[in-house]
């Protein structure tokens, strides 16, 4: 069972330096659980983010062969957004332009690494 | 498990009425079509999977009644777990219908002394809404006095105002039908608590009767669930008229939101969530894990055998 309230924290505490908002979302593009400023935009974001997502899987499928998509990370204008694949859901984080993508990469790895296991026992058989 | 249920009361009271818009899906108008019943109308409902209730409707014209408490009284009162008195609450012959109830008591007491009486006051829409209240109790008192040593529990009900009335009294005899029921209640009030909600209420899904609820919040209206059960069976009907079958419901605004989902295979789950920052998905995805757990409870409750996986809770 998930606990939204409890998730939430979890994703509020990579909300940091620069970090301005970190969702996780299902495949089909619905919010999960989402925490930080996004301007009553989540759901838009969320969406925006699993169609990104779901794009690139595709081609990814057939140019990397074995080895599904792992990363998007993409730097725009405005700022630096970084998604995920965890168990069968979608993290997504964006963050401000001054976060350097190293530093991105790292948060988003160790994010997913703590929630991997958990969102594994939650997803659907 | 099969539950035999009487339904008396006196000719034209309202029993078979009652009994088809519940469990046949009539709605109130459609009873206007229902003639007199000759002798008893047995039917069978499953209820919950295999709880079949045996429901004994009973015609109430005088000489059947005088033939139920005379050649057919062994076979009439024998293995009754319920008994379920309708009473006209515009009747002109309370005396003659408490004396048919005290023989009905009577004989209950000597073939099935462990039954539970039910007494409905009917059509209670005939009342003026300012002496509604001052009757029932009225009635309800000389109801309690007279059924001693038995002990009785009264509804005000009516087909008309099916909103206010008709589905709490049946959810209520329900509820005490059902075995397991505490378990299934705990694991409710568990699963609101997990999901932050303010309220979970399950459903019985052929009939949309509250089997049990948990409340986290508490609530001003408390004919909410008939007022639910009642929207939501429109609606279901509106569905099947398009011969679609209704799944699940989502109503979200500023400051609340409702689903209403498929459950288990006997029942329907209801959850509000007064949180508007938690997504729907969450709720749908907690909702969907905890199904295997209530329908393993389901399944202890009509004893099949439990598949030995641990339930994801």
């Amino acid at each position: 069972m998930l606990k939204p309230k409890e998730l939430t924290k979890v994703l509020e505490q990579a909300n940091t330096g620069g970090f301005q908002c970190t969702l996780l979302l299902n495949p089909e593009g619905s919010l999960m659980a989402f925490a930080g400023k996004c301007d009553k935009k989540e759901n838009i974001t969320a969406a925006v983010a699993a169609n990104i997502w779901m794009s690139n899987a595709k081609s990814a499928k057939s140019a990397f062969q074995d080895e599904g998509l792992q990363y998007i990370v993409m730097d725009c204008e405005d700022g630096k957004v970084a998604i995920r694949r965890v168990a069968n859901l979608l993290l997504c984080v964006y963050t401000a332009e001054s976060v350097g993508l190293g530093m991105l990469r790292a948060k988003v790895e160790a994010l997913a690494r703590y929630l991997e296991e958990p969102l594994k026992q939650i997803a659907s058989p | 498990m099969k539950k035999k249920v009487l339904l008396m009361g006196k000719s034209g009271s309202g029993k078979t009425s009652m009994r088809s818009i519940i469990f046949a899906n009539y709605i109130a108008r459609d009873t206007r079509r229902l003639g007199a019943t000759i002798d008893v109308e047995h039917s069978h409902v499953r209820f919950l999977g295999n709880l079949v209730l045996n429901l004994w409707d009973c015609g109430g014209q005088e000489i059947f009644m005088e033939n139920y408490f005379t050649t057919q009284r062994d076979n009439v009162f024998r293995n009754v777990e319920v008994l379920i008195y309708v009473f006209d609450v515009e009747s002109r012959e309370v005396e003659k219908d408490m004396h048919y109830y005290q023989s009905c008591l009577e004989a209950i007491l000597q073939n099935s002394p462990g039954a539970k009486v039910f007494c409905l006051i009917h059509k209670m829409d005939l009342i003026p809404e300012d002496q509604r209240k001052m009757i029932f109790d009225k009635r309800e008192a000389e109801l309690m006095k007279r059924s001693l040593p038995l002990e009785c529990t009264c509804f005000k009900t009516s087909i008309w105002d099916e909103t206010l009335y008709k589905a709490s009294a049946w959810s209520n005899i329900v509820h005490l039908l059902i075995p397991n029921v505490h378990q299934l209640e705990s694991s409710l009030s568990n699963f609101a608590t997990i999901l932050d909600a303010d309220e979970v209420l399950l459903f019985e899904r052929a009939t949309f009767l509250v089997i049990a609820h948990s409340v986290k919040r508490p609530h001003t209206d408390i004919h909410r669930f008939e007022k639910i059960s009642n929207i939501v069976k429109q609606f279901k009907l509106s569905c099947s008229k398009l011969q679609a079958q209704f799944q699940s419901m989502e109503v979200r605004n500023s400051c609340f939101a409702a689903f209403i989902d498929f459950f288990t295979p006997n029942t329907y789950v209801m959850v509000i969530m007064s949180d508007p920052t938690i997504p729907s998905a969450a709720t749908l995805v907690n909702i969907r894990n905890a199904r295997k757990h209530f329908e393993k409870i389901e399944r202890l409750e009509s004893g099949l055998p439990v598949p030995t996986t641990a339930p994801r809770i």
